[in-house]
């Protein structure tokens, strides 16, 4: 009994010594970025990884499963620009800001827009685009009803993803309503078109493509932005360094023009519709 | 077993029960219909299983397949390293000493009193992201020559996904590796003790008991609800797809986004895992067979 109980106290200290180190690995690890600007990360690994969330049109894959979208764009001429190759690395959505912080990759170029809670966690850059947020309604359910006050009552229901600004802004303009949330757009999307839900927050040109597709079954009920959203690449703390230079080659391509022609591209215009094999409009 | 019966005779009963189902299917679908306002729209899907490659002139597997492929690595790995984990920590379970006991104790208990959704999460962020640059799989791959990297590629994967794919092999094996651990040990309790008590009074050391007595028997026992653990692992495997290992769940999220076409993935992707989990299931029943010839 004696051994074991001594086994016991130096299994225990073994592990308070594991606990201590993996802590104090954790601690140079947040240290490393200010020490080092992750721009020089780039530059060594010859590679940009940048992370990013499916999103119609932001980021979506093609009839080849490749990339395309406006932020692919946009990550494809920031690396070019650089002299590096660009990586991406997919992330679910909720999961995005956690795992920049825990440096999967370098940077998010994913729609992330501007918000002063998010701001709290990580860096923004000045805005490369700015969305607005559209609503799609049932039309059976909302007969009669006058936007945006009718709207504003407990009986109904909003939808939107999760994570994303929409809910928050539903929170914020429709305090009496419930806000759903799902995992993706096209769910949330689904719950309205089956009639379990009023109305669909998301950014455009969403609600416009899906009234397209189900004119008969949703319309829109203002073509007013239900809020305006500032959309910024998302950075780790405690590196100037990098805030400097992307901010800068923002500037310089909001100036010369290209981002606002890529934006009217992939915003304006569906000519992209058929790269990645969207069902045809049956009305 | 013995009077095994060659065609299968269907009597009475059988045809009400399948008239029955069939019934209760065409019913469920009718209101699916009713109920759900959607257009459906396969065309596009075959699409993202396979797809003709111009350039190279060939079928090359789209996104839904190359997910599955990584489906079937972490599936692989994860049953192999689980196997390691479990075995050794389930002859752990067992010993003599406290502290190997406490410690193989500790980990079970842990895990097992964790959903394994929130297990993948604080493994991620927590662990992972110590473990993964301290074993430096990145750099590795990173400067792997093109001879090692088409093993790797053959092994694991894309390089480029091969951390991502590391990550989330460690993470089903961590979490599967406890059931593994429990079943083990149940197999080692389930060999009786006069097994042991023989082996010892013929002088066995302990180390040639547990290898010659104990495990060739346990190993037997352990089989069936192995083989159950290790399927609920290949279908546990669309867990990370939440910690965006690029796996055969992430990529049908990737797929029916970008397509709007939730419904008609998720119904694919479902019937790919079947397939999976079912031939698996057939697998371990011939293996459960044959190991069962040979118990004296």
């Amino acid at each position: 009994m004696r051994l074991s109980d001594e086994g016991l106290r130096v299994g225990m200290a073994a592990a308070l010594c594991i606990l201590v180190a993996a802590g104090a690995c954790g601690e140079r690890a947040r240290q490393q970025p200010s020490a080092e600007s992750v721009i020089e990360t780039i530059k060594k690994r010859g590679a940009l990884k940048v992370g990013m969330s499916t999103f119609v049109p932001w980021a979506m894959r093609d009839k080849n499963g490749e990339l395309v979208g406006f932020e692919i764009d946009v990550a494809r001429k920031l690396a070019a620009d650089m002299g590096v190759a660009v990586e991406f690395v997919p992330t679910a959505w909720d999961g995005i800001i956690p795992a920049l912080l825990a440096g999967k990759f370098d940077v998010i170029i994913g729609g992330l827009s501007v918000t002063a809670q998010r701001n709290l966690t990580v860096n923004f850059t000045v805005p490369y685009a700015h969305s607005g947020l559209g609503v799609a309604a049932n039309r059976e359910l909302t007969a009669g009803m006058t936007w945006p006050e009718d709207y504003n009552s407990s009986e109904v229901t909003f939808t939107c993803r999760r994570g994303a600004t929409s809910c928050g802004a539903v929170e914020e303009q429709f305090p009496e309503t419930t806000a759903r949330r799902f995992d993706d757009d096209s769910q949330a999307a689904q719950e309205v078109l089956n009639g379990n839900a009023h109305a669909f927050v998301s950014s455009y040109p969403n609600p416009t493509l899906l009234v397209h597709r189900y004119g008969d079954k949703l319309f829109l009920p203002t073509t007013d932005d239900l809020a305006r959203g500032n959309e910024a690449f998302g950075l780790r703390k405690g590196d100037p360094d990098a805030l400097n230079f992307f901010s800068n080659w923002i500037l310089v391509n909001t100036t010369n023009g290209w981002l606002e022609d890529r934006h009217s591209h992939w915003f304006k215009t569906t000519s992209w519709a058929g790269q990645v094999d969207l069902p045809e409009d049956s009305n | 077993m013995a009077s095994r019966r060659k065609g299968i005779r269907l009597n009475w009963v059988d045809c009400i029960v399948f008239a029955a189902l069939i019934a209760a299917a065409a019913y469920v679908s009718y209101r699916v219909d009713s109920v759900l306002e959607y257009r459906w729209d396969w065309s596009g899907i075959p699409g993202y299983l396979y797809r003709w490659d111009e350039g190279q002139q060939r079928w090359v597997a789209n996104l839904l397949m190359q997910g599955l492929f990584t489906t079937l690595r972490l599936a692989l790995w994860g049953i192999v390293l689980a196997a390691v984990i479990g075995v050794l920590f389930g002859i752990m379970r067992t010993a003599g000493r406290l502290f190997p006991r406490m410690l193989s104790r500790a980990y079970v208990e842990l895990i097992r009193n964790i959903p394994p959704l929130v297990f993948v999460f604080i493994f991620y962020f927590f662990i992972s992201s110590q473990i993964m640059p301290l074993l430096g799989v990145e750099e590795y791959v990173r400067n792997a020559s093109a001879g090692t990297l088409a093993w790797l590629e053959f092994l694991f994967g894309p390089p480029k996904l091969i951390p991502n794919v590391i990550a989330g092999i460690l993470c089903l094996a961590m979490f599967e590796g406890a059931y593994v651990t429990e079943i083990v040990r149940a197999g080692i309790q389930a060999v009786p003790k006069t097994q042991a008590e023989a082996g010892l009074s013929v002088g066995l050391s302990d180390r040639q008991l547990m290898r010659h007595v104990i495990l060739p028997q346990a190993v037997q026992r352990v089989v069936p609800p192995l083989s159950g653990q290790f399927i609920t692992l290949v279908k546990d495997s669309s867990i990370v797809s939440l910690i965006s290992i690029q796996e055969l769940t992430f990529l049908a999220v990737e797929t029916a986004v970008s397509t709007m076409r939730m419904f008609e993935v998720w119904i694919t992707v479902a019937a790919l895992y079947f397939g999976v989990c079912f031939c698996c299931a057939l697998l371990f029943n011939r293996l459960e067979r044959r190991m069962a010839v040979r118990r004296p």
